[in-house]
């Protein structure tokens, strides 16, 4: 049974399982296909060792559809992980869209980072964006089809400069590998560009805010596992140890926190958390020594778990109140206690708590990145951990389920959501609680004790009076208050900015052109009338020139003619 | 004391426990516990001996400090930061999700009495 399910590629299991729920009748039968494919999935890739395994030849190239090494397992194995949480916490969806395109998502990313060359890569990057802006577009309604549109122009926009960057480097090269590159060529800097638009790079991250949350409750869940760590993954795969990575992903792990202290969509805020948590793993792929890759994927395990956990608690608020806007809840643990703990857990995780995933994780990263020195960018990072803090670890859950009391007295999430958060907020603190499980499938060894009295020391300081300070502002009045409104980012540039200059570009344009085409047709037409009224039949030359004075003109003309070859 | 419980009487067990947290007085214990929690992992700094990567951490609480300061430095911030780019929230109309309802037949809206 074993063998028969090596001979297939892992991302095909999910396209095949695709298939079958698109054939099957909604109900138990199809749900199971949901949540088994990627059982299946995980027990094939465990099994399976390590290796290349699937050839396939196209135009004279050899697509590697199964590269299977220790980095490209770990975000296999969490991408399956991710698509059975986030599959069980959509048990009730009865929307075949969805569903096939949660499969297609998954299965594209997992092939993606199972890809072994760069144009089996190409074809499943594209898969992930077509696939998952049906998670978008299931919202079915004006604003989702827009926000969908411009999800998919950007996507599809970093596929192309791929496809361009692949075709570049195979120019200068010869190879289509998907091997660590150097950049310097532009096929290098091309292709940098399009993960880096994928990861949300700094001005390259708007797509990120501006899609997630206009998904559907259960698409945002899905969409924050995989696109963004499939471009985490091939940045380590591709340019681990790029110097200008650490500065990006600085500024990336900086710049979020401002904007997410002061957004009212609470699912927005996470996701410009996932922005400033992509920054610490891009920071960790810059210095590129095992210890720091070892943080990177670990961290993108972690998180995965921890953010899908804060997106399904927010998800089942919203699922029940029908909103996620903070200035519109509060007060919610009184009857969702439940969804109020998972939340408190994911919370916890993502802020680093000891005993929680977060801590055993980051703390890899923040010690590569002192242990090569850089002192500006440890004091960076710090700082962003102590954001992380703020929106993730106060914010989301205290104006979600604390806070001022809105009155809404929603019921308990359905059954199947607790299950999915309950399983992801018991993942979240087991490898909190044992960090060796998690380190024995990192990519490089680890020779690392995160528990160490120095280490929980520093941390719960860290935490424990950045809270101090959150207690203080927030009594003396002094946070910024939860209020519906909207607030710009650099998507302001493509969606108001450039259309109105656009708008207005054309609009002179279009006046100019008028007015020019309808100069020069009233000068033609006085031009004609002038020329008829002189020389028209009716004008005073016709009158006066007789038809016979052309033959006679013509006849003197000839004349002239024949009197000069006569004589020449 | 009684108006409380008669008004928390018919949440879930869990909602009624975690409501204590509302209970006049209870705000300002908790920032007491806070207060005690944050001496307290301030005292941890001379149970252990550092083995710092950089001079900046061996001062007594760096990191409470630095905690201290980043986060009421990002507050301001983002006060500040809201000023600049806060806008209404149908500011980019219908081509945004800003100003819809989310479609009442993908949730299921349920009282905890029902």
């Amino acid at each position: 049974m074993l063998d028969l399910l090596h001979q297939i590629p892992t991302a095909f299991l999910f396209f095949c399982a695709a298939f079958v729920v698109m054939v099957l009748p909604q109900g138990n039968a199809r749900n199971i296909v949901l949540l088994g494919t990627p059982i299946i999935a995980a027990i094939q890739v465990w099994t399976l060792g390590m290796g290349e395994f699937y050839t396939i030849p196209l135009f004279g190239f050899n697509l590697e559809l199964m590269r299977l090494d220790s980095l490209s397992r770990i975000f296999v194995l969490i991408f399956c992980l991710a698509a059975f949480l986030g599959n069980l916490f959509a048990w009730h969806i009865k929307d075949t869209i969805q569903q096939v395109s949660a499969l297609a998502y998954a299965g594209s990313a997992i092939g993606a980072a199972l890809s072994g060359d760069l144009i089996a890569l190409f074809f499943y990057w594209e898969g992930t964006a077509i696939a998952s802006v049906f998670l978008i577009w299931a919202r079915r309604t004006e604003g989702s089809y827009w926000t969908g549109m411009r999800y998919l122009v950007i996507q599809i926009a970093s596929g192309v400069i791929l496809i361009a960057g692949v075709s570049l480097y195979y120019y200068d090269t010869g190879s289509i590998a998907f091997e660590r590159m150097e950049l310097g060529s532009v096929a290098t800097w091309l292709i940098f560009l399009s993960f880096g638009i994928k990861c949300a790079f700094p001005l390259l991250h708007n797509w990120l805010q501006d899609s997630y949350p206009a998904a559907t409750i259960t698409g945002t869940v899905i969409l924050s596992a995989f696109t963004t760590k499939l471009a985490v993954y091939a940045l380590a795969r591709g340019f681990a140890g790029t110097e200008i990575l650490i500065y990006i992903g600085t500024i990336m792990a900086l710049f979020p926190i401002f904007f997410a202290e002061i957004e009212n969509d609470l699912r927005r805020v996470l996701a410009y958390s996932l922005n400033n948590q992509l920054g610490f793993m891009v920071v960790g792929v810059g210095i590129g020594t095992e210890l720091a890759l070892n943080g990177t994927a670990s961290h993108a395990f972690a998180h995965i778990l921890y953010k899908a956990l804060l997106f399904m608690s927010v998800g089942a608020v919203m699922y029940r109140t029908g909103t996620s806007k903070a200035s519109e809840l509060g007060g919610l643990y009184k009857t969702m206690p439940k969804t109020a703990i998972f939340c408190l857990v994911g919370a916890a995780s993502i802020s680093a708590f000891p005993l929680f995933s977060g801590f055993i994780t980051k703390s890899l990263t923040l010690s590569a990145v002192a242990h090569e020195h850089y002192m500006y960018i440890w004091l960076a990072l710090v700082f962003a951990s102590a954001g992380v803090l703020s929106h993730s670890g106060i914010k989301i859950p205290f104006f979600t389920f604390f806070a001022h009391d809105s009155g809404k007295r929603p019921k308990e999430a359905p059954l199947h959501m607790l299950l999915a958060m309950g399983l992801t907020a018991f993942l979240c603190i087991f490898i909190g609680v044992f960090p060796n499980f998690l380190y024995s499938i990192l990519p490089y060894d680890v020779n690392y004790e995160p528990y160490t009295m120095e280490h929980i020391a520093g941390q719960l300081q860290l935490l424990l009076f950045a809270l101090l300070a959150f207690a203080i502002i927030y009594r003396r009045g002094l946070h910024p208050p939860e209020i519906r409104a909207v607030n710009l980012d650099t998507d302001v540039i493509y969606r108001k900015f450039m259309p109105s200059v656009f708008m207005y570009v054309s609009f002179i344009v279009s006046r100019s052109f008028s007015s020019i085409h309808k100069l020069s047709k009233l000068m033609f037409i006085n031009f004609i009338s002038r020329l008829n009224h002189t020389h028209g039949p009716d004008s005073s030359r016709a009158a006066s020139w007789p038809a016979g004075a052309m033959v006679i003109s013509i006849a003197a003309l000839l004349g002239l003619a024949l009197f000069v070859i006569f004589f020449s | 004391m009684k108006k409380v419980k008669k008004s928390t009487q018919d949440y879930p067990i869990l909602g009624r426990w975690i409501s204590w947290v509302d209970k006049p007085g209870s705000n300002q214990k908790i920032f007491y516990i806070l207060i005690i929690l944050c001496i307290a992992s301030f005292g941890l700094e001379w149970t252990y001996e550092k083995h710092a990567y950089f001079e900046i951490e061996n001062y007594k609480g760096f990191y409470a400090i630095y905690g201290f300061i980043v986060f009421s430095i990002l507050i301001f911030i983002a006060t500040l930061l809201r000023k600049i780019i806060k806008v209404r929230e149908d500011f980019y109309l219908e081509k945004s999700i800003e100003s819809e309802v989310y479609p009442e037949d993908q949730i299921q809206r349920i009282d905890h009495n029902a």
